[in-house]
C-alpha cells in the first residue's frame, strides 16, 4: 500500500477531510447564498463524512496503530506528538463519521424547509471535525481546542431553530452550562500544568512516574498530590460535561429535546463517543494508574466507579416515567453514559484491556442503535404526529419499516440477546466483574433491567396500542427512511461482524494500556 | 466385516427419513406414509440382521459420532471435565435388541396396512410419522453408548408413547390415557435424570463401555473404599443405581408406576403390540442390562430389583384374571411379564432376563396383533364375553394366538416355558441362600398358576365355546397384512427357545446354551460387558436343592405343574358351550381385584389429596409474597423515577448550582480518601 509514502500529516486525513468539507459547503453557500438545494449539501456532508469513514477504515485495515512486531505500522505522530493516531484514534473517527454520514442522510428530509441550511450543514461538519480530533489529540492543549471545536457548533446547532422557543432555550443553556465546564476543564488543565511542568500526555506520565520535576528547581509530584488531584478531578468535570455524566449532565436532556432531533442523534451518539475517546486517553496515557495513586493518594478509578454507577442509576431512573419519547431518549443516553464510564472504573494496575474494549465496543453498537433512535424521533416529528408515547401509539400499523426498525434499536439499546446491544453490555458485565467491581456489575444489571421497562414502553406503544386519533397514510422520506435503515441493519449486522469490531476494540485498549 | 458397521447409523436414520417423510408427504402418498414406514423399517431389520452377522463373526463396534459439549466441571472423583457425545455401542447384547426391535417394528407397519389402512382411519400421516419417530428414537436408545443419550432417547419414545395412545384425540378417554402415560413415567424418568446427573458428578464419565465408563469407574472407587458424597462408595453406587431405577420402574411399568400401561391400550392396537408390549416397555428392562455391571456393584439394589419384579409378577397377574376386554388381560400380562424379567435380572440372572426379554416381544407382539386381528374380526369389539366361537371362521388367527398363549403361559415346548423357568432356576439357587429371593421366587412362581389361568380364559373366551354376538357369529375378513405378521410371530414363539435350553443342556450335559454364549461373548464382546464378567462382580451364592439336575428338575417341574393347573382350572371353567363370569366365586377379593388394588384411587388421592394443596400453597407464596416484593420493586422504582424527573427544575441557574454542588462533593470524596485536606 501506498500509505508510507504519504506524510505523516496525512494520518489525520479522517478529521482533514471532515474539515475540507465543511470549507466545502461555505463555497458552495458563498457561490449560491439564497440557495435551498438541500439535496447538494446534505449529498456533499454525506459523501465528505463517507469517504472520512471509508480513509479510517482503511487505515485500520492497512494496519496504522497496529504495534509494528504485530506487522502493523506503529502509531503515528503528528505535529510533534501534539495529536497521535492509533487504533484508538482511528476507531472512534470510524464512530464519528458514520454518525454524521447518518445524520446528514436523515437531515436531507428533516431540514428541508429550513432557511440556514448551508450553516447547518458546516456546522455539523465543523462539530465532527472536532470531535474527529478529539480522538487524536494527544496534548492538554490540543485537547481542550478540539474539544471547543467541537462544542461552539454544537451550541448553534442545538438552537438552529430560531424560531422554536424550545430550541433557543435549549441552546442557551448548553451553552451556559458548557462555559461553566469548559471553565472547569480548563482550570484543571491549568493545574495539571501547575503540578507536573507538562500539558503533553506521555511528558505528564513520565513526570508522574519518575516522581518529581526535574526541571526549575524541581519539587517532588508527591508534594503536590492535592493539586494534581484537584486538577484531575477537574479534567474529569471537563469529560463529564461532553459525556453526560452526572452531575455534568443538567444541558442533556433539555439540549436534546429542544434540539433538532437529528442533532440530537449527533450530539448523544457521536459527540459523546468522542467524550470517551479523551477520557480514554488521557487516563491511560498521562495517569498510570499505580503511580497516580500513590501521588495524590487515592485511585481515579474510584471516581469513574462513582460517577458510573450515579449516571447510569440516575439516567436510568429518570427515563422511566418521562412521557416525552425524546426526553426519554435523552436519559436513557444519560444512562448509556453510565454504562460507558465502566470502561474507566475498571482500569486498574492489573489490566482493564477487556473492560475498556467492551466500554469502546459498547460506543460503537450505541453510535448505531441510539443515532436510529432519535432520527425515528425524527421521522415522528417530520410526520407532525407529537410527541409523547401515546402520539406513537399504533404507529406500527401505518409505518411498519421504520417502527420494526424502532423495535430492533429499543431492544439492542435494552440489551436483549442476540442484539448487538447484548454483547457490549455482556462484555462489559464479565469486564466489571472480572476488575471485581460487583456493585458496579449489580448496578448494571439492576438498570438494564429498569431500562426494558420503559424501551419496551415505546415498541408496545407503536406495535400494540391503538392509535388515539384516526391517522392519514403518513409519507416516506427518504432521507430519514434510508438512515434509520441503515442503522437497523447495522445494529442487525453487528451480530456477525461483532467479532472483529470486539478484536479491534480490545487490540485498541491493550496499546493504550500497555 | 468391519466396514459394515459404517453403515450403523443408517440403522436409526432410516426410520427417522420415514418420519419425515410421512410427516410432509404423508397426505399424497398411497399409503399414507405406509410404504415409507415399511422400507425403511426393512432397511433398519436388514442392516440390524447384517450387525447380528458381524458380532457372530467376532466384531465389535464402540465409536463416539458426535461431541455436543464439553464441561471442566470437576467430579467426585475420576477424570477433571466432562464430555457428551453421542455414540453407538453395538455389542451381542444391542446387536440381538436392535434385531428384536427392527424385526417387530416391520412386521407392525406391515399388519398397520390391514388394521389401519383397510379400516380407513383417518390422520395415518401421523400414525406413521410417529411411528418412524418411535422406531428411531428406540433403535436410538438400544446402541447408545452412554448413559445421557439413552437418557434422550428414552424421552423421545415416551413422547411417542404420548402421541400414539392418543392418536384417536377426539374421544374423551384417549387423550386423559395419554396423559396418564405420560404424567406417570415422567415421574419416573425424573428420579432417573437425577441418576445420571449423579453418575456424572461422581465420576466425570456417562460412558456405557470402556475403560473410563462409569461402571468400571464405580468398580474402582469400591475397591479402593473411596467415600463420595459423604457416603461409603457401594453406597452411594445403591443411591444412585436405584435413582435410575426410577426410569426403569416407570417405563417398564414395574409396581408402584405400573397403573398407565392398562390405560395406554386406548392407543391403537399395533402400538400396543409395539411400543407398550414388545419394545418401549422393554427400555426399562434393557437398560438394566445395558448397565448391569453397575447393578451388579450393589447387593442391595439387585435385591429390590428382584423383589420389586417378582411382586410385579404377581400382583398384575392377579389383576389379569377378572379382566374382560381382551386388551386389558393382555396388558396385566404385559406388567407381570416384565416383573419376570425384573425377577431375572435382580438375581443375576442376565441371560435369562434378556432370554425372556426376547421370548416375550416375540410372543407378546403376537398376542396383541392376534387381539388386533380378533377386534378388526369382531367390528371393534373387545369385550371377551361378546365374543367366542371364532376358531373355526379364523383358524389362522387361532392358531398363532394359541401359539402365543401357550408361549404366555410358559407350557413346553414353547419359547416362553424355557426362559420363564430358566428365570425361576436363578431365582430359585438364589433363594436358597437369600430369604429375601426366595419371597421374591416364591411370588413369582404363584403368578405361573394365575398366568396359565388368565390366558387361557382369555383363549377359550374368544375363541371356544358359541358364538355369542352377532359379530362373532359374522366376522369381518381380514387379509394377508394380518396373517403373515401373526404366522412369523407364531413360528418365533414356538421356536425362539431353541436359543437356550438351559435345562436340556443341564441334564443331556450338551452345549446347546447358545444365548448364554452369545452373551457371554464367544464371538464379539466388548470387554467387561459380558456375562462372566458380570458374573464376578455379583456377590450372590447358590445353593441346590440335592444336586444341580435334580434342582433343575424341579423347578422345572414345579412351574410346569402350576402352568397347567391354571390353565386346567381355565378349561373346566370357560371351555364350554356358555361360559359364565364366575366372578362371585372369588367373594370378597373380587372388588378389590376388579378395583386393581384401588391402585388409581390411592395415585389420584396422592395428587389430589397432598400434592395440589402444597402446589396451592406454593401458589400463594408466589402470588402474594414473591409477587409482592416484584410489584413493590417496581412501585418503588417508579416514584423514586418521578421524585428524580423533579431534579430537572428548567432553571439554568440551579443546574449550575447543582452542577457545583455535585462536583464539591465528588472532591470532598476523593479528596478524604486521598487526604488531600491534611
Amino acid at each position: 500500500m501506498a500509505l508510507l509514502e504519504l506524510p505523516a500529516w496525512t494520518a489525520l486525513a479522517p478529521a482533514l477531510l471532515l474539515a475540507l468539507t465543511a470549507m466545502a459547503l461555505f463555497i458552495i453557500d458563498s457561490i449560491a447564498p439564497d440557495s435551498r438545494n438541500s439535496g447538494l449539501l446534505a449529498g456533499t456532508t454525506a459523501a465528505g463524512s463517507i469517504v472520512s469513514l471509508g480513509v479510517a477504515v482503511w487505515y485500520l485495515l492497512a494496519g496504522v496503530g497496529t504495534p509494528t512486531v504485530d506487522g502493523g505500522r506503529g502509531v503515528i505522530d503528528v505535529l510533534g506528538n501534539q495529536f497521535v493516531v492509533d487504533q484508538l484514534a482511528l476507531f472512534f473517527m470510524v464512530i464519528v463519521a458514520v454518525v454524521t454520514a447518518l445524520v446528514a442522510v436523515a437531515s436531507y428530509d428533516y431540514m428541508e424547509d429550513h432557511t440556514y441550511q448551508a450553516e447547518y450543514y458546516s456546522l455539523v461538519l465543523l462539530a465532527a471535525t472536532g470531535m474527529s480530533f478529539m480522538a487524536a489529540a494527544n496534548s492538554l492543549v490540543t485537547i481542550f481546542i478540539a474539544l471547543e471545536l467541537a462544542s461552539l457548533p454544537s451550541y448553534a446547532l442545538v438552537s438552529i431553530l430560531k424560531d422554536n422557543r424550545g430550541s433557543v432555550e435549549a441552546g442557551l443553556k448548553y451553552f451556559l452550562i458548557g462555559a461553566l465546564s469548559s471553565a472547569i476543564f480548563v482550570y484543571g488543565i491549568s493545574l495539571v500544568y501547575g503540578a507536573t511542568g507538562h500539558l503533553q500526555l506521555e511528558n505528564i506520565a513520565a513526570v508522574i512516574e519518575a516522581g518529581e520535576v526535574a526541571s526549575d528547581g524541581g519539587h517532588e509530584i508527591a508534594d503536590v498530590g492535592g493539586l494534581l488531584g484537584l486538577g484531575i478531578l477537574m479534567l474529569i468535570g471537563g469529560f463529564a460535561f461532553k459525556t453526560a455524566s452526572v452531575p455534568f449532565h443538567f444541558w442533556a436532556p433539555e439540549a436534546y429535546e429542544g434540539a433538532p432531533a437529528p442533532i440530537s442523534a449527533f450530539l448523544s451518539s457521536a459527540s459523546k463517543a468522542a467524550g470517551f475517546v479523551i477520557a480514554f486517553r488521557v487516563f491511560t496515557e498521562a495517569f498510570p494508574v499505580a503511580e497516580t495513586a500513590s501521588a495524590i493518594g487515592v485511585d481515579w478509578a474510584l471516581a469513574f466507579i462513582i460517577l458510573a454507577i450515579v449516571t447510569m442509576t440516575l439516567g436510568n431512573f429518570a427515563a422511566a416515567t418521562q412521557n416525552n419519547v425524546k426526553r426519554m431518549l435523552a436519559y436513557s443516553s444519560i444512562g448509556h453514559a453510565g454504562y460507558a464510564l465502566i470502561g474507566l472504573a475498571g482500569i486498574s494496575a492489573g489490566g482493564g484491556e477487556l473492560v475498556m474494549g467492551a466500554a469502546m465496543m459498547h460506543l460503537f453498537v450505541y453510535g448505531f442503535m441510539n443515532t436510529g433512535a432519535f432520527l425515528f424521533v425524527a421521522l415522528a416529528e417530520y410526520w407532525g404526529v407529537g410527541r409523547t408515547f401515546e402520539d406513537y401509539n399504533g404507529l406500527g400499523r401505518r409505518a411498519p419499516v421504520a417502527c420494526f426498525a424502532l423495535a430492533i434499536f429499543m431492544f439492542s439499546l435494552a440489551g436483549i440477546p442476540p442484539l448487538g446491544g447484548f454483547w457490549s453490555k455482556y462484555f462489559l458485565f464479565t469486564g466489571a466483574l472480572e476488575a471485581g467491581l460487583l456493585v458496579v456489575a449489580a448496578a448494571l444489571v439492576i438498570n438494564s433491567a429498569l431500562s426494558l421497562y420503559y424501551y419496551s414502553r415505546l415498541v408496545k406503544a407503536v406495535w400494540i396500542e391503538e392509535p388515539a386519533v384516526e391517522r392519514e397514510t403518513l409519507s416516506q422520506p427518504v432521507g430519514l427512511y434510508a438512515a434509520i435503515v441503515v442503522a437497523a441493519v447495522m445494529t442487525l449486522a453487528l451480530l456477525p461482524l461483532f467479532g472483529p469490531v470486539a478484536d479491534t476494540a480490545v487490540d485498541a485498549a491493550t496499546a493504550m494500556l500497555a | 466385516m468391519e466396514d459394515v458397521f459404517n453403515y450403523a447409523p443408517a440403522i436409526a436414520l432410516f426410520p427417522l427419513v420415514a418420519f419425515v417423510v410421512a410427516l410432509t408427504f404423508g397426505k399424497y402418498m398411497p399409503k399414507k406414509g405406509a410404504l415409507a414406514g415399511i422400507i425403511a423399517t426393512g432397511g433398519s431389520l436388514a442392516l440390524s440382521v447384517l450387525m447380528l452377522v458381524a458380532v457372530a463373526s467376532g466384531e465389535v463396534y464402540h465409536e463416539t459420532l458426535y461431541q455436543w459439549a464439553i464441561g471442566d466441571a470437576a467430579s467426585e472423583i475420576g477424570a477433571d471435565g466432562i464430555e457428551f457425545t453421542f455414540g453407538i455401542l453395538i455389542d451381542p447384547l444391542a446387536a440381538l435388541m436392535l434385531v428384536i426391535v427392527s424385526l417387530i417394528a416391520f412386521l407392525v407397519h406391515i399388519f398397520s396396512l390391514g388394521y389401519m389402512n383397510a379400516e380407513g382411519e383417518t390422520g395415518l400421516p401421523r400414525y406413521y410419522a410417529s411411528l418412524g419417530l418411535f422406531t428411531f428414537s428406540m433403535l436410538a436408545f438400544v446402541y447408545a453408548d452412554n448413559l445421557l443419550m439413552a437418557f434422550m432417547f428414552f424421552e423421545l419414545v415416551g413422547l411417542c408413547s404420548y402421541l400414539l395412545i392418543g392418536f384417536w384425540f377426539r374421544t374423551r378417554s384417549a387423550p386423559s390415557a395419554a396423559k396418564k402415560a405420560f404424567l406417570v413415567t415422567r415421574f419416573g424418568d425424573y428420579f432417573f435424570l437425577l441418576g445420571v446427573v449423579a453418575i456424572a458428578a461422581t465420576f466425570g464419565t456417562v460412558a456405557f463401555a470402556g475403560d473410563n465408563s462409569f461402571i468400571a469407574a464405580a468398580e474402582s472407587a469400591i475397591d479402593n473404599g473411596d467415600t463420595l458424597f459423604g457416603f461409603g462408595a457401594e453406597t452411594w453406587v445403591t443411591i444412585t443405581a436405584l435413582l435410575v431405577l426410577g426410569g426403569v420402574i416407570g417405563k417398564s411399568a414395574q409396581f408402584p408406576l405400573h397403573t398407565w400401561l392398562p390405560d395406554a391400550m386406548e392407543g391403537p392396537t399395533t402400538v400396543s403390540a409395539l411400543i407398550h408390549a414388545a419394545t418401549m416397555v422393554a427400555a426399562g428392562v434393557y437398560l438394566v442390562a445395558r448397565m448391569f455391571g453397575y447393578y451388579a456393584l450393589s447387593p442391595t439394589a439387585l435385591a429390590i430389583i428382584a423383589f420389586v419384579g417378582g411382586f410385579t409378577a404377581l400382583f398384575a397377574a392377579t389383576m389379569g384374571v377378572v379382566k374382560d376386554d381382551i386388551k386389558q388381560v393382555l396388558a396385566y400380562s404385559t406388567i407381570s411379564q416384565y416383573g419376570y424379567m425384573m425377577l431375572g435380572l435382580g438375581v443375576g440372572g442376565y441371560v435369562a432376563g434378556v432370554f425372556h426379554l426376547m421370548n416375550h416381544a416375540f410372543f407378546k407382539a403376537l398376542l396383541f396383533l392376534g387381539a388386533g386381528a380378533v377386534i378388526v374380526l369382531m367390528h371393534h369389539e373387545q369385550d371377551m364375553w361378546k365374543m367366542g366361537g371364532l376358531k373355526d371362521k379364523a383358524p389362522i388367527t387361532y392358531y398363532t394366538f394359541l401359539a402365543g398363549a401357550l408361549a404366555l403361559a410358559g407350557i413346553i415346548p414353547f419359547s416362553g416355558f424355557w426362559s420363564k423357568d430358566e428365570i425361576l432356576y436363578d431365582a430359585l439357587i438364589i433363594g436358597l441362600e437369600e430369604p429375601i429371593i426366595l419371597a421374591a421366587y416364591a411370588m413369582a412362581l404363584l403368578a405361573v398358576f394365575f398366568t396359565g389361568f388368565y390366558t387361557f380364559r382369555m383363549v377359550f373366551l374368544t375363541f371356544h365355546g358359541e358364538p355369542r354376538s352377532e359379530a362373532a357369529e359374522d366376522p369381518h375378513d381380514i387379509g394377508w397384512s394380518i396373517k403373515a405378521p401373526l404366522v412369523v410371530l407364531g413360528v418365533l414363539a414356538l421356536v425362539a427357545g431353541i436359543a437356550n435350553l438351559a435345562p436340556v443342556a443341564k441334564l443331556a450335559q450338551i452345549d446347546i446354551t447358545f444365548l448364554e454364549h452369545w452373551l457371554d461373548g464367544e464371538y464379539g464382546a466388548v470387554e467387561g460387558l459380558t456375562y462372566s464378567a458380570y458374573g464376578e462382580l455379583l456377590a450372590y451364592e447358590t445353593a441346590y436343592i440335592g444336586g444341580e439336575q435334580l434342582t433343575v428338575l424341579i423347578a422345572a417341574g414345579v412351574s410346569l405343574l402350576l402352568a397347567f393347573s391354571g390353565a386346567g382350572l381355565a378349561w373346566k371353567l370357560y371351555s364350554v358351550p356358555e361360559p359364565v363370569a364366575h366372578k362371585e366365586r372369588l367373594g370378597g377379593a373380587r372388588q378389590t381385584l376388579e378395583s386393581n388394588y384401588y391402585q388409581d384411587e390411592y395415585q389420584v388421592w396422592l395428587a389430589e389429596g397432598v400434592t395440589q394443596p402444597l402446589a396451592r400453597a406454593a401458589d400463594r407464596f408466589d402470588q402474594t409474597v414473591i409477587d409482592g416484593v416484584v410489584n413493590s420493586v417496581s412501585t418503588a422504582s417508579l416514584f423514586s423515577s418521578s421524585r428524580l424527573k423533579r431534579i430537572q427544575t428548567g432553571l439554568v441557574t440551579n443546574y449550575a448550582a447543582l452542577l457545583v454542588a455535585g462536583f464539591i462533593g465528588l472532591l470532598l470524596v476523593l479528596g478524604y480518601v486521598g487526604g488531600w485536606f491534611l
